[in-house]
């Protein structure tokens, strides 16, 4: 289980992060929404180890957090991977740091799930579509075996019809493979439709975590009362439905 | 492009083939001979000494061109290191590194290499020292910038999380980016290599006689100025043309590289 | 600003330092012995090892290399440079008369070069990719091909061997300062063309030219208010580099024009080891060149507030 206790991230004299306390169990799903600058991209930076936390601290199953080496998924998928390198050398980078190896069965069925042709690995992110770099990274965060994976708005590169097709992909593997994830969106729908709990971040404070389907129903804050309306508006909260 | 891409093969050809192109030996003396003006049997004319000036040219082209080409190496060799190290070892490495480079920097790159070379006492061997001090600042200047805008890119926090060590990451995703920055200067430095092996040549500071570099025969003709005024324009001639070639194949190449960024 | 400025000011110290030591250090581990050069150079003949015991005690050569660097920087702190090692005389005064030969060629070179490079880099921009565009970026390009010491001989070999009309040799009138000044100054406009050039079209190029053009504002008034303060923005950051160019095309043209000045001064001193001097030359050199550059550095943090805010 991930636990945040407190945590804040100071840029300067502005807290970016103040005071955030959350947690993901194994297997769940957590989505973090809220507007640009609410302190997404810090608060996932803050649990990978890449910002030094003011205060606060970040575990897994009571230990420090590094130490079950989460993975990241990223938004803009291409840039994820090293552009003259074919994928398969970037997708395999966790397992040669450690010297293990993967077996080839292993590599062939998660590719399967996630509907990647094995030999598209050989080729380089500029011959691949959007969608399917995006399940390359996906595929990435899996074989590096980690229980935790943190998404950075996974979708918001992709066309409509592909999002929530990968959208699915991810849920499904989740169910398999029993990963925590953490999901940082502006989605709302995704969100609803995916997320176990939503976390509303609001200028780098936690306003409220709700489970999913009491948050369709009524938000615990305004803030979060404001972001239904407007999916609603939009017609956003049915994806999964 | 193609024209320049020609121009320069035809020069590392003449640089590889000089010796066996040279219709003289360059050292033969022949006082006889001497300052001779071009045509008939010396095409070019003769030094001095009566040796023949295009056998001496082609001789030249050996020390300009390679020892450029090691020199400039050796430069970006250097210049990579200390810049890679700066911009993934972390600040107190990086600010320390910096303020070397700019040690070095604080100085006109020639005059430095001239009070090198003058203190060494001259000689192919203090020559080469003293040019490659002074030629890696500006690799590294360029290798710590592209360094420090790949530090936050998609691939490279990846490979950090990955738990790949400095160096992998250095050899597998830093390199392949900078290549194309480097090559671009490189090319300028081998230019400068080439002018500043003349310099030192030309000061008595560089490759001694007999051996006849470029820089060291316009010393020679220099004295000679009015009974054999072709005996110096030749050498320079030689420097221009490569130096000319080299810098315009450059261009060319950044041109070429701005262009494909374009395109991706 | 002021603890950025504050910043500046201790990097040049340091690079100051560092230039010191370096020096120092490439001096001390020059080859062969330095007090036996050094005797040979003031005495002329082959010695006894009583004279050159008495050269190496006098100069401080005996002590290690700490207290050698000491007994050197302690006194230049306080503007001391030490007596040459070969005449004995204060260097300092050498230096001065050395540097108030320079200082006219060097100005002389650059605004020679200004006023080459301003028209020419006008000509090349009016209509870019034009003939005469090529032709101004050609002359420049072959301009930075050739070394200063080639094309001084050049001119010397037409101006005062062919035709005559002007003097090469020494400095003893003021024309002999043209030829010096003219192959400084074509060197010079050669590097700044290029740098003016793409400077004016990068300033062509922002975005909210158009719009104004649209409004009626007529082309020279744009180019007085909005091109040429952007153009100047590069040439402001290349002086440090067109400053080392005057330097090192100094040195060169000082030796070919058998003129007295820094460089010549620089050449001299190697040639006869007299390290004080060579020490003395470097020190002000690096001097010169830092607070150069402390003051570019400084001048951009008060125009442009951009800078500053990332270290560059």
């Amino acid at each position: 289980m991930l636990e945040l206790h407190g945590v804040c991230v100071r840029y300067g004299k502005v807290d970016t992060l103040c005071d955030v306390t959350l947690c993901v169990p194994a297997g769940q799903t957590l989505a973090v929404v809220g507007e640009s600058g609410a302190g997404k991209s810090t608060l996932i930076a803050a649990i990978l180890g890449l910002v030094k936390l003011a205060a606060g601290q970040i575990t897994w199953a009571g230990a420090p957090v590094h130490t079950c080496r989460p993975s990241l998924v990223m938004q803009e998928p291409r840039a994820a991977f090293n552009p003259v390198l074919p994928l398969r050398r970037s997708i395999m980078e966790p397992l040669t740091a450690r010297a293990e190896q993967l077996s080839d069965a292993r590599l062939a069925h998660i590719c399967n799930r996630l509907e990647l042709p094995i030999d598209l690995l050989d080729r380089k992110p500029g011959e691949v579509s959007i969608g399917q770099a995006q399940r390359a990274g996906i595929l990435r965060a899996l074989i590096a075996g980690s229980p935790l994976i943190l998404f950075d708005e996974p979708l918001s590169a992709l066309d409509a019809v592909t999002q929530k097709h990968t959208a699915q992909l991810i849920a499904d593997l989740q169910d398999e493979m029993g990963f925590a994830a953490l999901v940082v969106t502006h989605d709302l729908g995704y969100a609803a439709a995916f997320g176990d709990n939503i976390a509303v971040l609001r200028k780098g404070r936690v306003e409220e975590i709700t489970p999913t389907h009491a948050f369709i129903q009524h938000p615990k804050s305004d803030y979060g009362e404001d972001l239904r309306q407007a999916a609603f508006a939009l017609g956003a909260l049915g994806y999964g439905a | 492009m193609r024209s320049v891409a020609l121009l320069a093969c035809a020069f590392v050809t003449l640089a590889v083939l000089g010796p066996v192109l040279a219709p003289y030996d360059p050292a033969a003396i022949n006082i006889p001979a001497r300052l001779s003006p071009p045509g008939g049997q010396w095409h070019l004319g003769t030094d001095a000494l009566g040796r023949d000036t295009l056998s001496r040219l082609l001789h030249g082209a050996r020390w300009s061109l390679g020892l450029a080409f090691g020199i400039s190496l050796i430069g970006l060799l250097i210049g990579t290191c200390v810049g890679l190290a700066a911009a993934l070892g972390g600040k107190a490495l990086d600010w320390t590194l910096m303020r070397m480079t700019d040690s070095f920097l604080a100085f006109p790159e020639l005059v430095a290499a001239v009070v090198i070379a003058g203190i060494l006492g001259g000689g192919i061997n203090s020559l080469i020292l003293a040019l490659s001090l002074t030629s890696w600042m500006r690799y590294a200047r360029v290798a710590r910038g592209v360094g420090l805008s790949l530090k936050s890119r998609g691939y490279v926090v990846q490979a950090r999380l990955a738990g790949l060590s400095p160096i992998a990451i250095a050899r597998w995703h830093y390199l392949s980016s900078l290549a194309p920055s480097l090559i671009v200067v490189w090319t300028g430095m081998f230019a400068r290599a080439i002018l500043g092996i003349s310099a030192l040549g030309f000061l008595g500071f560089g490759v001694q006689p007999p051996m006849s570099e470029w820089g060291a025969m316009l010393l020679d003709a220099r004295v000679h100025m009015r009974a054999a005024p072709l005996q110096m324009i030749w050498p320079g001639i030689a420097v221009v043309l490569c130096v000319l070639a080299i810098n315009l194949a450059g261009d060319a190449l950044r041109d070429a590289l701005a262009q494909k960024d374009i395109e991706e | 600003m002021m603890r950025g400025i504050l910043g500046l000011l201790l990097r040049a110290l340091v690079v100051l330092t560092g230039t010191a030591l370096a020096t120092f250090t490439l001096l001390w581990n020059a080859p062969g012995d330095a007090a036996t050069t050094i005797a040979m150079a003031r005495f002329d003949t082959l010695l006894s090892d009583v004279v050159v015991a008495q050269v190496r005690a006098e100069l401080g050569l005996d002590a290690g290399f700490w207290p050698a660097f000491n007994s050197w920087i302690v006194p230049l702190l306080s503007g001391d440079f030490g007596n040459s090692s070969v005449t004995g005389r204060p260097v300092w005064p050498d230096l001065v008369s050395a540097i108030s030969y320079t200082i006219p060629t060097a100005l002389a070179g650059l605004a020679i070069g200004l006023a080459l490079a301003i028209p020419l880099a006008i000509l090349a921009t009016r209509h870019p990719g034009s003939w005469s565009d090529r032709f101004a970026v050609g002359i420049a390009s072959l301009g930075a091909a050739i070394p200063a010491y080639w094309l001084g001989l050049l001119l010397i070999l037409l101006f005062a061997v062919k035709l005559a009309w002007l003097p090469a040799m020494g400095a003893r009138t003021p024309a002999h300062v043209i030829l010096p000044a003219l192959t400084l100054g074509l060197g010079v406009a050669a590097a700044l063309t290029r740098i003016i050039r793409s400077g004016i079209l990068e300033a062509r190029r922002q975005p909210f030219l158009p719009a104004f053009r649209r409004r009626g504002v007529s082309d020279r008034d744009l180019a007085r208010a909005h091109v040429a303060p952007h153009a100047a923005t590069p040439v402001i950051t290349v002086l440090g580099l067109e400053l080392a160019f005057l330097l090192e095309g100094i040195v060169m043209v000082e030796v070919i024009f058998s003129r007295p000045g820094l460089g010549s001064f620089l050449v001299t001193a190697i040639g006869a080891r007299d390290f004080p001097k060579v020490q003395a030359v470097v020190v002000v050199t690096a001097l010169l060149f830092v607070v150069i550059n402390l003051a570019i550095d400084v001048i951009y943090r008060l125009i442009d507030p951009r800078t500053g805010t990332q270290d560059a």
